[in-house]
């Protein structure tokens, strides 16, 4: 009939649609309202959580439907996903709004399943391949803060040379984390792919003796330095060391690189981070009788804050302990009991980490508790810093690169740096995250654009949720290769199947962002919302008809996901 | 806002994916249940239906001459014959072998107390009619008076609260009993809180061959004293809590329940309205009409055996809650 607008409507529409006496859609109630509903973004615990900087709530709207979508939304922050999947300690879980309902959803494993499927299908990263005449950008470090940076360069495309000392990339990720956690052929699968964006590897490349720091600032716009902290730090107790000892990451490094170990009856490690776990489950698997984990902190656990609690991911203490590694909590080492250079013992305390006067948290031992533990070997894990070898310039009489806002290491122009050589570096996630802010700042600085001072917005918590909405459900059910079925290679959690994923993304509870639910289409009693198919331009399929919306704010309480915000009419 | 985006609007409103039976730009409050509930009922009963609309609000907020927000045919009765008038229409219709459906609307002024005579005929009668009762529990188009479905002590402007009484004295009609005991085919009441629940019951009562009644329960933020916002709310809090049950009779006889997982205290209900304020003063007399109203949801629970702990509790026919991609409601 040829009907353009409204006011046509009112006098031709007939049967079917509107009646001959004028349509309703002639009173334009709009003009009742004083608050309107406006859709409004709103960061997910997730997403704030997160130090890879992904955003678990976006890809898990496109598992179900479009995996290498999600896949793809997930790679834009985190290019290593098959590999955090597995080994990141997942704060996205604890954040997660859900587990304030019934359980968090199993993020990681969906994280894993997605890198797992890209490797198995050879998905492309999407990135394409920068121009040969590409401004160009130095990495050095190929472990995952390296690893990252130079993904997101070459994704803004700079052309990347990625200097690496050992003989192929992956730093810690290859060197330093066990089989059982991070099978080696996920790390190399992953890392050759992510390499084949356009990266250029330069292996067997060490700064301070195949090539100098001031070179690298010549040839390069930038430099990204991400080498680790792999010197252990000096240990004694009371000035006494044993005459064969070991550093904890070093035995670590060699068993996986050579698979050798020294003979041990008892050991004792002293520290309680990963490397000292991971150590110890190592000792366990290859038949040492009895492993003790001494830490001055608590064991991991819920009700136990991060402050206090041994460094160690929880899962991966309570996986040693179910392999028979005895953890000694809040003990300290007061006394190495030696036999001419031979330790036959080590004393030990109760300590506890208690605030100070002045304020800050220190070790207290407490007099009377004094125990003596027979070992025959103590093994330190208490830390590694950077080996400054080769950047004394920039490293000065630091222990860690202390770094800016930026990540610029401070008073170093064109200097970046992260990962485990930042000061406060800790996790491969944090790693992975540093290497992405990095390279936006290298990108921002090669092209002389200051950094925009964004806070970052707070996340949407449960109570502007409205969980009437929302069915409980239990979480996918991970499963774990039994404690006397373990060795050092298998891989112990098992991952989810196809089925599973989908199940457990349709948990997510899509905080502050729409979920296309139909509920304030369906809900509005003004018929004021309208649907359409077509994604409207705020990223919902829903556009409100201010004409006739009056601002009842009905759509915006049954919001399940916190997406409609009332405001005040302009 | 340019005009050809104005234009777009008004072509994507005529292209929705669903039919919309109640157009906006109707007078109703902001956050008006009733309103809500007669689009929800539309919709599902639509497009081949004629309505017949007793004396209300939903009447005269649809239809301020010379406009109309219907879109299908729709006739006002007066307040007492909506029953009457659509038992005619489907007789008319019977006889030229039409197969269009027939729905009567009305407000539980119209239904409990003006109109109770013509339904009960046209239930005796047994009319492929659906009848549909917005329950408001008062009669708000004319200024909030008490109608027999007002609940006990609730206020209203011939219920007030005061020295001598604390809102209205007397109970609210066990209407259901009076329909069961026409042993019609099938009645329910449903909640414009549980939509996808709705439909399907506005639907079966249309299939099923013979007369059928609803009663939807649909909050007056104006009467009763809310925020428009929490329309929804102060509806699904009846049903949580028992004072609503919510219910499917089939020849007299309850068939199906929705089930309430974690019932609530009915103070959760009482106090987000005004129309209850005076029963939170913390007077004796007050505690009284709390703990009455307590034990009269206490007794739907019991006698309808709402307690439920199945996997699906909101709905006899799949929960009420949200999935991505939409179109649970269909």
């Amino acid at each position: 009939m040829g009907l353009k607008t409204p006011s046509d409507a009112l006098v031709t529409l007939t049967r079917g649609a509107f009646a001959h006496a004028g349509s309703s859609l002639g009173l334009k109630t709009g003009d009742w309202r004083v608050t309107r509903p406006v859709h409004v973004h709103r960061a997910s615990p997730c997403h704030n959580a997160c130090p890879a900087g992904e955003n678990p709530q976006a890809y898990l709207a496109l598992v179900e439907e479009d995996p290498r979508a999600a896949w793809s939304k997930l790679v834009s922050a985190n290019p290593l996903p098959a590999v955090t999947g597995r080994v990141c300690h997942h704060p996205c879980e604890s954040e997660c709004n859900r587990g304030r309902f019934d359980e968090p959803v199993a993020i990681h494993a969906i994280e894993r399943f997605l890198g797992d499927q890209a490797i198995e299908h050879g998905w492309d990263y999407p990135a394409a391949k920068p121009p040969p005449d590409a401004l160009e950008v130095a990495v050095v470090g190929a472990g995952p803060a390296g690893l990252s940076a130079a993904y997101h360069l070459s994704r803004r495309g700079y052309l990347v040379t990625l200097f690496e000392a050992r003989s192929e990339p992956g730093g810690l990720l290859r060197s330093a984390i066990p089989a059982y956690r991070l099978p080696r052929s996920v790390v190399e699968r992953e890392i050759e792919r992510l390499l084949s964006v356009g990266i250029r590897l330069e292996p067997n490349r060490r700064l301070g003796r195949d090539m100098i720091l001031a070179d690298l600032e010549k040839s390069f716009r930038a430099v990204f330095l991400a080498p680790g902290a792999e010197r252990g730090r000096e240990w004694s107790v009371g000035g006494v060391v044993p005459r064969d000892l070991r550093n904890g990451l070093e035995l670590l490094q060699e068993w996986i690189s050579i698979g050798s170990l020294p003979k041990y009856e008892r050991v004792a490690i002293i520290g309680g981070g990963n490397t000292s776990v991971d150590l110890a489950r190592v000792l366990k698997f290859n038949g040492v009788p009895e492993v003790h984990v001494i830490s001055f902190r608590t064991r991991p656990g819920p009700g136990v804050s991060p402050d206090e609690a041994m460094p160690a991911l929880a899962r991966e203490v309570k996986q040693a302990i179910e392999e028979g590694v005895i953890i000694d909590d809040c003990r300290g080492v007061t006394r190495l009991i030696l036999r001419g250079e031979q330790v036959v013992g080590v004393e030990l305390v109760h300590m506890k980490k208690l605030p100070q006067p002045d304020g800050t948290r220190k070790p207290v031992a407490f007099e009377g508790t004094e125990t003596v533990l027979r070992v025959d070997h103590v093994i330190p894990a208490i830390g590694e810093e950077v080996e400054p070898f080769g950047m004394e310039a920039v490293l000065g009489a630091n222990r860690f690169f202390a770094v800016d806002a930026e990540g610029q290491v401070q008073g170093c122009r064109g200097i970046f740096a992260g990962g485990d050589a930042r000061l406060g570096g800790g996790t491969v996630s944090d790693a992975v995250g540093d290497g992405r802010r990095a390279a936006e700042a290298i990108d921002r600085y090669i092209r002389g654009v200051a950094l925009a001072a964004k806070a970052a917005p707070p996340s949407i918590g449960i109570g502007e949720l409205n969980l009437n909405y929302f069915d409980h459900a239990p979480r996918a059910e991970i499963r774990f290769l039994a404690p006397e079925e373990r060795n050092a290679e298998a891989e112990i959690e098992a991952p989810l199947g196809a089925g599973e994923v989908a199940r457990e993304s349709e948990r997510c509870f899509s905080c502050g962002e729409c979920m296309t639910c139909d509920n304030c289409w369906t809900l509005c009693p003004d018929n004021a919302v309208l649907k359409t198919m077509e994604t409207a331009s705020d990223g919902s399929h829903y556009v409100f008809d201010y004409d006739y919306c009056k601002g009842c704010g009905l759509c915006a309480r049954e919001c399940p996901v916190g997406f409609i915000a009332m405001v005040d009419e302009p | 806002m340019a005009a050809d985006e104005k234009a777009s609007l008004f072509e994507l409103r005529r292209a929705q994916p669903a039919f919309r039976g109640l157009e906006a730009g109707h007078l109703a409050c902001q956050g008006c249940g009733q309103a809500l509930g007669a689009r929800l009922v539309t919709e599902a009963a639509g497009p081949d239906v004629i309505v017949a609309n007793a004396t209300g609000c939903l009447e005269v907020f649809t239809t301020a001459w010379p406009r109309t927000a219907w879109r299908v045919p729709w006739i006002h009765s007066l307040f007492e014959n909506a029953p009457a008038i659509a038992s005619g229409i489907e007789a008319a219709l019977k006889a030229q072998g039409r197969l269009t459906k027939v729905v009567a609307m009305g407000g539980d002024g119209g239904t409990f107390d003006i109109g109770l005579q013509a339904l009960s005929g046209m239930l005796e009668r047994n009319h492929n009619v659906l009848y549909v009762c917005f329950d408001n529990e008062a009669y708000m188009n004319t200024g909030i008076q008490r109608s027999s479905s007002t609940p006990h002590a609730a206020m209203t402007t011939t219920s007030p609260a005061g020295k001598a009484r604390m809102g209205k004295r007397h109970l609210k009609k066990d209407l259901l009993s009076i329909i069961a005991a026409h042993h019609i085919p099938y009645a329910a009441t449903a909640s414009v809180a549980y939509p996808s629940d709705l439909r399907k019951k506005v639907r079966r009562g249309l299939e099923i061959e013979g007369a059928a009644f609803l009663l939807v329960h649909s909050p007056c933020p104006l009467g009763w004293g809310h925020d428009g916002a929490l329309t929804v709310e102060v509806a699904r809090l009846a049903v949580e809590t028992g004072v609503f049950p919510m219910l499917e009779m089939e020849r007299g006889d309850v068939v199906a329940v929705m089930q309430i997982r974690n019932v609530r205290p009915v103070t959760d209900y009482l106090k987000l309205q005004d129309r209850f304020s005076h029963l939170f003063d913390e007077s004796p007399e007050a505690r009284v009409e709390l703990e009455h109203l307590q034990a009269l949801a206490d007794h739907h629970i019991e006698v309808y055996g709402l307690r439920g702990t199945s996997p699906d509790p909101r709905d006899s026919e799949g929960a009420d809650t949200v999935r991505r991609g939409g179109l649970r409601w269909g």
